[in-house]
Order: C-alpha cells, then structure tokens, then sequence
C-alpha cells in the first residue's frame, strides 16, 4: 500500500487577480529507496530517490503522508543535479490540510531531475537474537546471529536497500509522536506534552509475521550482511534488496560461525544470586573465539547441545545479553544450576579484642568467623567457578588456605576465589574473616 | 492585502458633532495596509509594524483600530505618523467598553494623506530554528545548516511582509494563519568538531558488573565554536533543536542523534549530545575507606574524624580509533589528594577533571589505562558528612 504520493504542480499564471491556475503534470514514482534502521528508538532513515520533471521558473511540489508515521519536520530534498540552478525556496506545511508538504521550487532548467529525498519514520524496526548449539563436551559452541527486520510503518517498502544501526542514539522526541501531531512544528505557546513511555519495541515486532529467511528458487546462498562502524555505531548493510510489505517481519542471517571456544563458567554469590550456582557461557567477541569482526548487539541467546549422533539437541536455557565490543568479554547468565555446587559453612566463631569506654560499656571488639567451602562439580566436563563473599564492613583482615584456586581483591568489602575443577570432582578450601568493629576499626591498618 | 482573513480594521470615524449617540459611529473607507514588517527579533514577543494611508481633515479625527480572532497587547499598540510628524498630533487613545479596539484621536492642521505606522505586539506567530549537521566520516567537521521556521496561528493571513530577524537583511515572505513555512537561512560548511566522551562519576553507574545485561553508555557530543575560524562566528547562533548525521562514504548518511541548544553567544561553545558510546567502558570501584579518629568527646564519642580513601577507574577503549575522554570525579567537603597517578584539573572545590588520552584498541585487545587516586578527607563530623549524589 503506498501511503506517501507526489504530486508536482507547476504554477502558470500568476497574473491574475484569482487564483493561481495549478496545472497537474506528473507523479513521479520512487526509483530507489533506503531505509537506516535504529533499534536503539523507534526510527528509520528514509532516502529515496525520484526523477522530478520541473519547468524553468516556480515549481511546487506536494509531499503528502496520510496514514504513514513520517515525522514531518524531517522532511528534505536535494537536487543530485543542477543543485547551483535549482533553489529550494522553502517548505510550506499549508493550513488546515494536515500529513502535506509543499516544496517551493525555484528552477533554472527544465526537465528531468533527480532528487533525493529524506525523512525519519516511525514504525520500522530491527532486533537481533541468536542460536547456540554448543557440543557434546561443552568445549565449543556453533553461533548463528540473526536479525529480524519488522515493517509496521503503514508504508510498503519494495526493493529497499535495508541498513540496520547498532547503537544507542539520543533523541528528544518519539518520532511517533512527531509523525501524529496537528501541526509538524506545535503552535506557538503550545507546551508539548512530554511524549508517552515508547512502544516496547519487542510487542510491536512480535504482532508482525514471521517470514522465512529465503526466498525459495531466488538465491542459493543466504545473504551476506556488511558491517562497518561509523562513529558510535555500526552499519549492517544487507546485500541486494529487500521487500517488506506493511505488517510482515523478515528475518535474516546475520553471521553463521563455528567451533567458537566457551568456558563453562559457575558463579556463586549469595547476596546477588541466593544459595544456587548459577552457570554463565563465557567466551570473548575476539579472533581467538572466530569473533572480533564487529561488536555483537544485544538480544536473546538460546541455547541447545548437541545430545547423541542423530542430530538431536537438548535445550540447555537462555539468556538476554548486552552489547558486546570487540575484545570484550561475554558472560551468558543461563540461569540456576543444581549440578555443581558451592557450600559455605561457618566453621567456627569467636569474638576477641574487646575496648571498654570510661563507663566499661563495649566501644570495640573483633570478630573471627572461619568458613569452609566446599565446591563440588557433579558433570562431566571441565568447569570454572568463581566464588564472591561479601563483608558488611571494610575493616577486616583474611586469611585462606587450601585450593582456593585464585584470590582477588574486588573491592573494599568485596573478595573472589577463582577455582578450575575437573569433571566430577570437588575442592575445598578456608577462610578466617577477622573483622574490626566499633573503637578497633581505628586499630586496622590496610 | 489578503483579504480572505483579514481581522485587523482600521477606520476613520469622522466626528460627527451632532446628536449625543450611544452608539459609536463608524464611517469611511477602510485604509489599506501596506508595508507590513514582522519583527522575530525579540523570542518572548512578535512585534508587528504595518504602514496605512489614513485620509485626515483639518482638525480632530477619530481613528478607530479594531480586532478580531487575534490577541494583540492593547498596551502595545503604537500610532507614528510619518509624512508630517510634527503637524499631525496624537491626542489620546480611548477604548471602548467590551470591545478588542481601541480609538485614536489625532489633530491634523490640514487635510492630509497621512501615511501611518500602526505597530503592536500580536500572539501566536513566531519562529523557531532548526539545525541539520552533516559530519563527515572521520568526524572532523561538519556541514551545518540552519532553518527558520516561521509559525503564524495569529488569526491573521500576511499575504507578503516584510519578515526581520535580529541580524541580517529582511526578506519577503507571506504566511497564512495556520501556516508553518520552513526556509533554509544560514549553509556553514566544514564547520570543524571536536568530539568529546564525558564520563562523570556522578552520573553514571561506576560497576558496568553489577548491571546484569545493560551497557553503561558514555555520553559522546560534538563541540563546535561559534567563532571565525568555525566558519561562523557573526552572529550569535540560535537555540533550538539539532539533527546529526554521517556521511557514510557510500553516497549516504545516517542519523547520529540530536539535542537541543540553546543560544550561542559568539565566541561560546556549542556542545551537542548525540548519542553513548558503549565501546569505552569505565570500571569504577572504591578499593579503600577507612576512617581516621582525630577527637573524641569526654564520653569517649569520635567527635571529629578523617577517611583515609582510594578509587580505581579502569577504562578500556575497544574502539579501533583513539579517544579522548573526560572524566569528571568528585570529592565532598575539604580533603587533600595522597597520590593520583594522572593529571587533573581542579575544576572548582569538589570537583576533578581529567583528559585521558586512549589509545586504539590494539591486536592485544582494548586499550587500558587506571587511574588510581588515594585521598584523604579531613574534619568530618559524624552525621554531619557533606554528601555529593554519588551513584555507586
């Protein structure tokens, strides 16, 4: 359905007293279109190109965009030709018509011209998700990334270049809201109502139907998706055309890579997961990982291992990652675990150290709590765990023994132990805690 | 002048002297508006200047200026006249009841063609600006364009006019009530950009860990200078709303962003938020913060204290080009730095500045740097701490 329609009217008399006589001449229609997709708000970058037939002197051009979610203020056309001879006076939204623009053309030549033309609609928008498979033994993971292109604009896009936007953009106003205000610019004294919360972008591209990715007998291979970054952001650019009629989502192969090396990898920490191991897939957006070409967008991840030689899979969870920058580190939360286990146990507690006030009230005291903690990995591969304990105060002195693996001070009350187990085997290891409190805080030193 | 809304009126009412009427009498031709000058000088008010051609007898004349379906400030309406300014003499200005108008009694020494200058402040019209910068791709400069965006919800048609900013030559333009026209007014090309990255340790969550599946964005902004060597620098640049995009070395651009700005004085900065960069990531933790017992009262209660305290800022660049960011931390109350790895600017009492060159991502991974400061925070006072609304 074509919403947006070009009418060029050419104005030929001005003489007289009455109106201006409008001739009709031509509708042109597009030639090429563009379309910039943000998944970061709710906008799309529309160029497209039309071959305008303009007469020598003042040429008007109406835009008009009923029913579609264009922002009117966005609104520009360029000459690609002739640009010294053709002057693009202004732009007029006219009164009491509403969803029209009016370009006031000022031509020195006459014929056919290329123009280009630029707006920002609401209504387009792009999300990534992702496929796992990980192998039998857990060592590596194939990685399919997708994105899904989802049209609810109102307008039909056929054989549209399709370019999508990683990043996250700043912007004053929901171009939604732009595109259904009385007047493209308010009315003076008019406070603009803050826009609503947006369109929880993830509802409206699931009303869309899903369409396969390939188009039976067009392409033998799927198509390929460009990357590049520019500035903040990132450009994919998929190759060839795309035709997303109104209402219809497209999903696309993003990358396809194999055998990417993951660490399975356990953290335990009760005050932020509760008394479960919670298992984590670690690998890094790198070269070493047949990553590191582009940062990764965030989405959802599932993923599945391989379970037997048939082909079958068993769906091991998932997880909604964040932005990945090339050479950083990824960690996949999927979920709570009961094969491997971390246990605390507070062995032995005393208090020592007391300071008495002038009245022989307790101003000071220390307190020594030992904990044992046993790690126990029941599966049969190699695993990582990392284990956080946090301290309610950052007066305190530790001491550990055992396999605790590796040791890290993360912050002032905060320490970590990093163990590697082998499949099907447990480590334990101690720490006494000797915390300062009240008048022996002064006594600590760091 | 357009005469298919026209709610101004302006009549010669000729006095009539004889029987006392309640009714006020109104005769004579209509004037025609003529030269019509819309002042946007001024951003609060739109300053209206019309010229009429009032046909005025020998002795008193009564002018009356009526209006209707706009709102102009009474107060505001002035009457010049301008071929014979000093044999032409306004005498009062009455208002009648319950009506928008009001009535000019002018002594003129002899019949007279009197060319007028009728101005009024009228609501409702106005002009905004727009901005449209075209960054080029290594982001260096900018193609800047600026739009006015003329507005007119008066009431009132201006057929042509005479439209006067505060700078610059008047142009012609009509507009109709309920119009918006928008017009290119000032093409600055390669108006150069410095681009900065600000994290401030205020704002921003310091542990990007503790944040399970969201990335902190550091707030990246385009700086440009209204001066001379920017290209600009005649005028001072108006507020308004500002659209970045790219060039993105195929023929084509992509939005970047946009923000508002408000007026740029010449010779003052510009600084336009465009979007967060979630390739530099800073990692913030308190490693250190302990407390410093100087005074205790008789019952043995600390009256007075000092913090021993040391902050990490790791900061990697994954970007594969070079970044300058500016980190902005903050020290409440009186304090003395210990050490700090990196140079800083004291921007006032309880604030750091610091410009941290990043190098590019290498084929080692990120580029990293730490800043590591210990400081120490004197004369505290238990539930007295001056506080800063630090997010941790």
């Amino acid at each position: 359905m074509k919403r947006i329609a070009i009418v060029l009217l050419i104005l030929t008399a001005m003489s007289s007293i009455s109106l201006a006589k409008v001739d009709l001449v031509t509708l042109p229609s597009r030639d090429t279109v563009q379309l910039t997709i943000y998944n970061s708000a709710d906008m799309t970058l529309v160029r497209e190109s039309r071959a305008l037939t303009l007469k020598d002197g003042a040429n008007k051009l109406q835009f008009s965009w009923a029913n579609t979610l264009i922002d009117p203020t966005s609104l520009e056309m360029l000459p690609r030709t002739n640009a010294d001879k053709i002057d693009i006076a202004d732009l007029t939204y006219p009164p009491r018509v509403t969803n029209l623009g009016l370009w006031n053309i000022d031509s020195g030549v006459s014929g056919k011209v290329p123009v280009e033309i630029t707006y920002l609609t609401s209504g387009l928008s792009w999300r990534a998700f992702y496929m796992g498979t990980l192998t039998e033994d857990e060592k590596t993971m194939r990685l399919k990334g997708y994105v899904v292109v989802t049209n609810n604009s109102g307008e039909d896009y056929e054989n549209a270049q399709t370019r999508l936007i990683v990043g996250k953009v700043h912007i004053l106003d929901e171009i939604a809201e732009l595109a259904r205000r009385q007047y493209p610019y308010g009315r003076p004294g008019q406070v603009i109502a803050p826009p609503a919360m947006p369109a929880p972008l993830e509802e409206s591209t699931s009303r869309g139907r899903v369409m396969m990715e390939a188009i039976a007998g067009k392409s033998i291979r799927a198509k390929e998706v460009k990357k590049e970054g520019l500035s903040e952001y990132f450009l994919y650019t998929i190759e060839g055309t795309e035709t997303i009629p109104n209402g219809w989502s497209k999903r696309l192969l993003s990358f396809n890579v194999d055998q990417v090396p993951v660490i399975n990898l356990y953290k335990f920490e009760e005050e932020r997961y509760g008394p479960s191991v919670v298992r984590f897939l670690s690998f890094k957006n790198d070269k070493e990982h047949k990553l590191g070409e582009t940062p990764i967008p965030g989405g959802m991840l599932k993923v599945y291992r391989g379970a037997g030689d048939q082909g079958h899979l068993s769906y091991t969870g998932q997880s909604l990652f964040k932005y990945i920058p090339v050479d950083e580190d990824v960690e996949l939360n999927l979920g709570p675990v009961a094969n491997l286990v971390v246990e605390p146990k507070l062995m032995d507690f005393k208090t020592e150290n007391y300071r008495f006030d002038r009245r022989d009230n307790i101003s000071g005291w220390d307190e020594i709590h030992t904990f044992k903690i046993e790690v126990r990995n029941t599966r049969d591969i190699n695993v990582k765990v990392e284990i956080k304990r946090n301290f309610n105060t950052q007066y305190w002195d530790i001491d550990y023994s055992g396999d605790f693996g590796a040791f890290e001070k993360v912050n002032l009350n905060t320490v970590k132990f990093t163990l590697d187990l082998q499949p099907r085997s447990a480590k334990k290891f101690e720490y006494v805690l000797r915390t300062y409190h009240g008048t022996r805080e002064e006594d600590w030193r760091p | 002048m357009n005469d298919k809304r026209n709610k101004l009126t302006v009549i010669v009412l000729l006095l009539v002297c004889s029987a006392i009427s309640h009714g006020r009498i109104k005769l004579v031709a209509l004037p025609e508006r003529a030269a019509t000058v819309i002042r946007l000088d001024n951003p609060r008010a739109t300053l209206i200047e019309e010229e009429r051609v009032l046909t005025l007898q020998k002795g008193l004349n009564k002018v009356d200026f009526s209006w209707k379906g706009v709102f102009i400030d009474a107060d505001s309406i002035r009457l010049r006249a301008l071929d014979h300014s000093d044999k032409v003499t306004l005498l009062s200005v009455s208002y009648p009841p319950n009506e928008a108008a009001l009535v000019w009694d002018i002594s003129s020494d002899s019949d007279y063609a009197e060319t007028v200058r009728i101005s009024y402040l009228l609501s409702n019209i106005d002009r905004l600006i727009t901005y449209k910068a075209i960054a080029d791709k290594a982001e260096t400069f900018v193609d800047l364009k600026s739009y006015l965006v003329l507005r007119n919800f008066s009431g009132e048609d201006f057929d042509k006019a005479r439209v006067l900013l505060d700078y610059g030559e008047a142009f012609e333009q009509g507009i109709d009530h309920e119009e918006t026209k928008q017009m290119l007014f000032l093409k600055s090309p390669k108006v150069p950009i410095t681009k900065v990255w600000k994290f401030d340790a205020a704002k921003l969550p310091w542990d990007p860990e503790k944040l399970e599946n969201q990335n902190v964005g550091i707030p990246v902004s385009y700086r440009i200078v209204n001066e001379a060597k920017s290209n600009l620098g005649e005028f001072a640049l108006w507020g308004g709303k500002a659209r970045l995009f790219q060039d993105d070395g195929h023929e084509s651009t992509i939005f970047l962003g946009e923000d508002v700005t408000g007026l740029v004085p010449v010779g003052e900065k510009m600084e336009l938020y465009i979007g967060d960069s979630r390739d530099i990531v800073v990692t913030q933790r308190k490693m250190q913060d302990t407390r410093v017992v100087t005074h205790k009262n008789s019952r043995g209660d600390v009256v007075l204290y000092d913090t021993n305290e040391q902050i990490t800022a790791k900061i990697e660049n994954f970007k594969d080009s070079v970044a300058e960011l500016t980190m902005i931390q903050h020290i409440p109350g009186q304090w003395d730095m210990e050490s700090c790895n990196m140079k800083y600017e004291k921007k006032d009492a309880n604030t750091l500045e610091f410009e941290i060159q990043l190098p590019a991502r290498s084929q080692a991974g990120p580029a990293v740097k730490e800043l590591k400061m210990t400081y120490h925070r004197r004369h505290l006072r238990p539930g007295a701490e001056p506080q800063l609304p630090v997010r941790r």
